[in-house]
């Protein structure tokens, strides 16, 4: 094996080759430099592999004695594979700085290379006085490498970052040698093995002298305003390295000297981690500087390793700090390595200095790159931080450390925050100049988000055990996104004929309700998907989300284990919230949207976490053992639910989201992602049954939340001019239905939110189909600017007629059955004052639904829409499908009742009785098909009254009214639709004023006011940053209690 | 179903045709009787019966479109099935009606179809006073609908079943078994919310006249207003029927019928003739305010003492 | 602990007061340079052991005795490393200054905050 020592060797002697060399002309010169950090990047990869066949640690000693008498290196596993990356790191960014080394002095070639040799030897070196020595060589080779951009900026940056550094080094070298004093030694291994500093006076002021040196360098918060205005002011390419293989450097450095720490320091240095993380995160809230905010987020995730570094030792089993360190902290720096350098290149490439004036949305190639960095930092599956958050969590669950879960939750918020609003500011800004990319600067990036995407598996210990079919969500999205030549309607039948691939796979794996899910989501899948085919034009992304959100839609009710759990809840959140992006105006709705739903994923994951750490497996089965957690993960998964299901409180991204996204989305949002938590509930009470928290019965609670949901849905539907938002407000009040029964735990209950949940498909995905329909003809959603369509689109009218009927709950259509369900079940659990509730609730619905349809197409027409034409085929037949359904149903309700009793009666015992037709209950009783037939007898005898006398009815233009003896003016002034119940807002519209959203606000507006009162200690004074440093240490100082 | 489709669909028949024509004479002798308290003759109580019969007699009509034209079937269609979904006379072959398809839910549920078909209609005729007494009626709507549910709920609770038929059963043998008696709170609420249903006076906000001229049907005429008179008073007797058989201990023949739907209207009677209307969105403030308390009362007092 | 030591410890006192305090550049740099010299001579301090000779063998100190002789030779040898270090960093630094003059035309730190926040 290559000896390490030739990284130095080869890594100087270049160096000093250069300036000779530099006489044959600089291609040559940069020949010789590209080629030594190849050779070095060499080097460690042959290191690597041959850690990976099983190599032993190698300790090389120089000055051919042993240590105390000489320096080792040390070259083990993990140097190998932090070297790799960082000597991996180096060569992109060479390659990425190519330009700038072309044009500049040949020196900055020689410091780029003493820099990374400098870096290299911070992790191999064991001695502690070399460690200085290394760490120097490293600063000050960066400190030059900063001001070869000669700007005032720059420069001061690289000023107040030299007086930083010197300050570190000073306490480094006053620590070292007191070390040395007590010691007797230098050897860093030594030191570790004897530890005379734990018992020695002065020993650990000496330690802490050390390590705060080179927590300094980490960066710390509040004491890093010179790192943030390094990472803004340089060279990107220069920040890059700083943000990605210098901090490696340091960290590895840390890493070395955790062995020496006493355990009484380890508490408050987590905390001071993780005070990193989530204030350099919130701080970053308000950051407009593009590169300073990725400076924010480079400094939380070091915050947040760190925090882990020290957080894993308190595993008390040695296999478990082995595999932590891999799994957690190795994916975590590698994510971080990449995504921060990618980004930081990618920063160069775009050049912009306020990160609200990116736009490249016509260019594939740089969007795609954003999105891979950002995901990846975010921690979206399938990239290496998403596996490393999930293990953290568990693991730190396992070991009862639950509080420390909290910061890093709100930490990652924070960051997903800034950075997804970031991500979809760019992404909606139309692009209005090209952005020129020169080859050697994307391939840095490119190689970057390749190896992330690649090198996932490696970091997904979770994986082994996890059925293949997981990924598929994935690997259809890719497939769609590489026939992307192929016309628009062919990738759309494509999709579809892979939805049905996909649902004939896993038809075998379903039984009982989770058929009735899988029914919904892929019958209903297809159907509603039909609709996207009407338009030809391309569109960028569509098919790829839509069939990822499908795909991952149907996994959820399939995963076995909370690991399959969330990671299918997971790829469903990101392919929904691109799908509201994609929206018109759906940048703010799809943050919105996102936050919480990350924010729900969080507690789920938080429940997952605890109930692994009781029960020691991931097995979703295993929820029903929990005794210790119950209640906590009780409560954190019902909250996780009720924000997917857009419970009151937690609703409002729900009618931005529903509503800005794509009409022909929205139905499967409404229809079909709404339910999936439903099947949370399902999941929730399957498992743990009915929970008593003090005096209260948790499902007790959960059905008043969804009574009140209903109830408020339905009344702030009443109050909405927009017709998609006003549909959006009616499924919130649907799902608040089915939470309400479903939480009752009863056959009755079940039955109830499980026929509700399919007809609800059926009656909302031809209501936003209509709309879809509708909106693609006249170009507004606004219902009062409609009016008199009826003419014009009569089958459009149909189903819309035959939805709201349906919805309403009145007979003989299949909506009366849930309605009869629900109270039956309601009333035979004694839940009679949520019965009334909801029969209010029930009553109001009239109210948004008659305006509705009323507005729409009743009424009068407007003249600018005398000439529109009925929707086109493919929003219609998709529509008719749906009403064929619910007709069927209604006239047969054993069709779905039968099999969904069924399914339920594995659950719970049914009560319920068949005689024919008819439905018996202890209570009451119905028979769908007798109310048809009546209802259907008692309509055709006047309406043959009236057609047999059909010859006198003489048809009439539209203004053809009785009109209080004047004649009517305009339309606009004749169709009476604009605040359509005013006097219901008179009456009881105070129930519904803003308090929840304003709250909403509130909550985001103060994050926002603190971000800007903290930001503010970052003065921009090199003297002030100075002062942090000092009283940053002072303050460790007397906290650690060092005496 | 005891009895072949055809004899069903006879004896419906005749209960329908007894129903409406009680209905109707009802009605005239509301109007009477308003007349007289007005200090006016008034007409003949027979009166809207005349009406249907020269509305049907008209010589032509204009439609403003296909579900204008389906309005008004959709409305009777509702006052029919709601109607036959109640058990008229208890125990009679014959004024049994449809009541083996569904339970005391089916029928509250049915009672929107005409309404909302009605409303449909009314708003095809584009006529703004149409849309604006259906946004009224069905805001008024809503809020009767609660105590009236919540006295439902209770009545439910009371004798533990859905099936009208039982309930009538329950309350035999003694006017002291009526739940008038037996649950007074439950037969407050519902009385109260029988005023906002039958849009009289104080109520009358729907068809408002001197202010939206008669509402919804303004635009209907000739026999599409026949019909629509003809459902008002069968439509009537449904309600009545509705309330007599939960709270008033139901009819085992037809005069007792007559008598206590008879009584049940002269509440709405006095009432009309005693206030002057609401405004909209007072009514609706009244309903959600003392009736509503009463109901929850109502639901307490059964439910949970 | 000898009295170089707690000099050494004043000068770091001293220095760290006139980074933080001095608004010239070049003071700022000063006060970095007396840190340095400071811990340099603590360094110095903390090896000497007393009444013996420098680390450097020449034609009075032979290997043999070296033993018995000299001061503890690796802070000496440390603090030659320190030297050097601290010279290119501190001559880093001017250069910075002479940049920033250059581009900016002042001296005073508080000249150069545009980057804050």
């Amino acid at each position: 094996m290559v000896n390490p020592i030739y990284i130095f060797v080869i890594a100087l002697f270049s160096a000093f080759l250069l300036p000779v060399i530099d006489k044959l002309g600089r291609k040559v010169t940069l020949g010789v430099f590209y080629l030594s950090l190849t050779a070095i990047f060499a080097v460690t990869l042959l290191w690597f592999r041959a850690f990976g066949e099983g190599a032993l640690i190698e300790n090389i000693f120089t000055a051919g004695s042993l240590p105390p008498f000489s320096i080792n290196l040390r070259m083990g596993t993990i140097e190998a594979f932090i070297m790799l990356f960082v000597n991996f790191g180096a060569l992109l960014g060479a390659i990425y700085l190519y330009g700038k080394l072309l044009e500049n002095k040949v020196y900055a070639l020689m410091l780029f290379l003493t820099l990374i040799m400098g870096v290299n030897g911070l992790i191999m070196t064991r001695d502690i006085f070399n460690i200085f020595v290394f760490l120097e060589i490293t600063s000050i080779s960066l400190y030059a490498l900063i001001g070869i951009k000669q700007d005032a900026r720059s420069l001061g940056a690289g000023f107040k970052y030299i007086i930083a550094g010197g300050l570190a080094s000073a306490f480094l070298l006053l620590g070292i040698i007191y070390v040395y004093r007590i010691t007797g030694n230098l050897n860093l291994d030594l030191i570790i093995s004897e530890n005379p500093l734990l018992l020695s006076k002065g020993g650990l002021i000496a330690l802490f002298l050390v390590v705060v040196a080179f927590l300094i360098e980490l960066k710390p918060w509040p004491a890093n305003g010179w790192a943030l205005d390094v990472y803004e002011a340089a060279e990107p390419g220069i920040s890059a390295m700083v943000a990605s293989l210098v901090a490696a450097g340091m960290v590895f450095v840390f890493y070395k000297f955790i062995p020496l720490l006493p355990h009484s320091w380890h508490g408050m240095l987590i905390l001071f981690g993780m005070l990193t993380f989530v204030f350099s995160n919130l701080t970053g809230l308000k950051q407009k500087n593009a590169r300073r905010l990725l400076g924010y987020s480079s400094i939380a995730q070091m915050g947040l390793l760190m925090a882990v570094l020290l957080l894993v030792r308190r595993f008390n089993d040695a296999m478990d700090i082995r595999y932590a360190l891999s799994d957690i902290a190795a994916a975590l720096f590698v994510n971080h390595f990449l995504a921060k350098a990618g980004l930081f290149w990618l920063s160069g490439i775009i050049n912009k200095e306020k990160a609200r004036d990116w736009s490249f949305n016509k260019q594939p190639v740089l969007v795609l790159l954003f999105a891979v960095f950002i995901f990846a930092l975010v921690g979206l599956p399938p990239f290496p931080g998403f596996w490393a958050k999930w293990t953290l969590i568990t693991k730190l669950a396992q070991y009862n450390m639950i509080g420390w879960i909290v910061p890093i939750i709100i930490g990652s918020l924070l960051e997903a925050a800034y950075l997804l609003r970031w991500f979809g500011a760019t992404i909606k800004r139309e692009q209005t100049e090209q952005v020129i990319i020169p080859r050697y600067k994307i391939l840095p990036p490119l190689l970057a988000a390749i190896v992330l995407v690649i090198i996932f598996p490696s970091f997904a210990p979770y994986m082994t055990g996890m059925k293949t079919m997981f990924f598929f969500p994935l690997l259809a999205a890719a497939v769609l996104w590489l026939l992307d030549v192929m016309p628009e309607r062919m990738r759309g039948m494509v999709m579809i004929l892979i939805l049905a691939a996909f649902g004939w796979y896993i038809y075998p794996l379903a039984k009982g309700i989770v058929l009735i899910f899988e029914f919904m989501f892929i019958a209903g899948g297809i159907v509603i998907s039909l609709a996207s085919l009407n338009s030809a034009r391309p569109k960028q992304g569509y098919w790829e989300f839509l069939v990822m959100l499908i795909m991952s839609l149907a996994l959820i009710p399939l995963a076995k284990s909370s690991m399959e759990f969330f990671l299918a809840w997971e790829f469903m959140t990101v392919s929904s919230w691109l799908l509201i992006l994609r929206g018109k105006n759906g940048e703010k709705p799809a943050l919105t949207y996102i936050m919480f739903s990350l924010g729900a994923a969080l507690l789920i994951l938080t429940a997952f976490a605890l109930s692994f750490a009781e029960t020691g497996e991931l097995g979703l089965v295993l929820l029903s053992n929990l005794n210790i957690y119950a209640i906590p993960v009780y409560i954190l998964l019902a909250l996780g639910f009720l924000v997917k299901a857009a419970a009151m409180g937690v609703h409002i991204w729900l009618p931005g989201a529903y509503s800005e996204a794509e009409d022909e989305v929205t139905p499967i949002f409404a229809g079909m992602m709404s339910k999936i938590s439903l099947w949370g509930f399902i999941l929730l009470f399957g498992y743990m049954g009915n929970k008593v928290l003090g005096i209260f019965e948790l499902p007790v609670l959960l059905g008043w939340i969804g009574v009140f949901t209903a109830f408020f849905g339905a009344l702030m539907a009443v109050f909405q001019e927009d017709i998609k938002y006003l549909l959006a407000y009616s499924s919130m009040s649907q799902l608040g239905y089915m939470i309400l029964s479903v939480s009752l735990l009863s056959h009755l209950g079940w039955t109830t939110a499980l026929y509700m949940s399919v007809t609800h498909l059926f009656f909302k995905g031809m209501l936003f189909l209509a709309v879809a329909g509708i909106v693609s003809r006249i170009g507004t959603t606004k219902m009062y600017e409609m009016g008199g369509l009826i003419k014009k689109m009569p089958a459009s009218f149909i189903s819309v007629l035959i939805a709201i009927i349906a919805v309403s709950g009145v007979p003989p259509l299949s909506g009366f059955g849930g309605k009869w369900l629900l109270y039956t079940a309601l009333i035979e659990k004694g839940w009679y004052l949520q019965a009334g509730l909801s029969f209010f609730a029930g009553a109001i619905a009239f109210l948004y639904l008659f305006r509705l349809i009323h507005t729409i197409f009743l009424g009068q027409l407007k003249a600018r829409f005398r000439e529109v034409k009925e929707a086109s085929l493919w929003y219609i037949v998709p529509q008719f499908i749906f009403v064929g359904a619910i007709m069927a149903i209604s006239m047969f309700p054993n069709l779905i009742l039968k099999p969904i009793m069924a399914a339920v009666e594995t659950q719970f015992p049914s009560h319920v009785n068949w005689d024919g037709y008819t439905v018996i209950t202890a209570l009451g009783y119905w028979n769908g098909n007798a109310v048809m037939m009546i209802t259907m007898g008692v309509f055709m005898v006047p309406l043959i009254w009236l057609l047999v006398r059909v010859n006198m009815v003489q048809k009439v233009e539209q203004f053809n009214i009785v009109y209080a003896a004047e004649r009517p003016d305009r339309p606009e002034t004749t169709h009476f639709a604009y605040n359509f119940f005013a006097h219901y807002q008179k009456a009881i519209g105070f129930l519904v004023k803003e308090q929840i959203t304003n709250f909403w606000n509130s909550v985001s507006e103060w994050f926002h006011s603190l971000s800007a009162t903290f930001r503010h200690i970052y003065t921009g004074n090199g003297q002030t940053y100075a002062l942090h440093i000092i009283i940053y240490i002072v303050v460790l100082y007397s906290l650690l209690g060092v005496k | 179903m005891e009895h072949g489709l055809l004899i069903s669909i006879i004896y419906a028949f005749i209960s329908l045709s007894v129903a409406t024509i009680w209905g109707l004479l009802l009605g005239g002798i509301m109007m009477k009787v308003v007349a007289r308290a007005h200090g006016r003759f008034g007409p003949p109580f027979w009166q809207p019966i005349i009406d249907i019969i020269k509305n049907n007699a008209r010589r032509t009509s204009i439609s403003h479109g296909i579900m204008y034209f389906l309005g008004p079937v959709f409305r009777i269609a509702g006052g029919m099935g709601t109607f036959l979904f109640i058990p008229f006379i208890y125990g009679s072959m014959v004024f049994g009606n449809f009541s083996f398809a569904g339970d005391l839910f089916l029928v509250m549920y049915f009672i929107f179809f005409g309404q909302l078909g009605m409303a449909l209609g009314a708003g095809e005729s584009g006529h703004p006073y149409s849309a604006i007494g259906v946004a009224r009626g069905l805001s008024q709507m809503t809020a009767f609908e609660l105590p009236f549910a919540l006295s439902i709920i209770s009545i439910v609770i009371q004798y533990g079943t859905l099936n009208i038929t039982s309930i009538v059963a329950a309350q035999q043998g003694g006017i002291l078994h009526w739940t008038l008696f037996t649950n007074p709170l439950a037969t407050i609420a519902a009385l109260i919310a029988l005023q906002g249903m039958n849009m009289h006076n104080p109520f009358s906000i729907v068809i408002a006249p001197q202010e939206i001229p008669i509402g919804p049907p303004t635009e209907y005429h000739s026999n599409f207003l026949g019909l629509l008179q003809t459902n008002r008073g069968l439509f009537n007797i449904a309600k009545l029927a509705l309330f007599m058989n939960l709270y008033f201990g139901g009819a085992t023949n037809l005069f007792s019928m007559l008598i206590k739907t008879f009584g049940i209207y002269m509440i709405t009677v006095i009432v009309g003739a005693s206030f002057p209307r609401f405004r909209t969105e007072q009514s609706i403030r009244f309903f959600l305010g003392v009736p509503t308390v009463i109901g929850i009362l109502a639901v307490l007092v059964t439910g949970y003492f | 602990m000898t009295i170089i030591t707690i000099l050494g410890f004043l000068l770091i006192i001293i220095g760290l007061w006139g980074m933080l305090t001095r608004k010239h550049l070049f003071r700022i740099i000063l006060g970095f340079s007396i840190i340095d010299t400071g811990i340099h001579l603590v360094i110095v301090s903390l090896g000497y052991i007393k009444g013996r000779t420098a680390p450097i063998f020449d034609a009075d100190l032979s290997p043999i005795d070296a033993i018995n002789r000299i001061v503890d030779p690796i802070p000496s040898a440390l603090v030659l490393t320190a030297i050097v270090i601290g010279l290119a960093v501190t001559a880093l630094m001017l250069v910075y200054v002479i940049q920033m003059h250059r581009h900016k035309g002042s001296l005073e730190i508080s000249d150069y905050e545009e980057l804050k926040w």
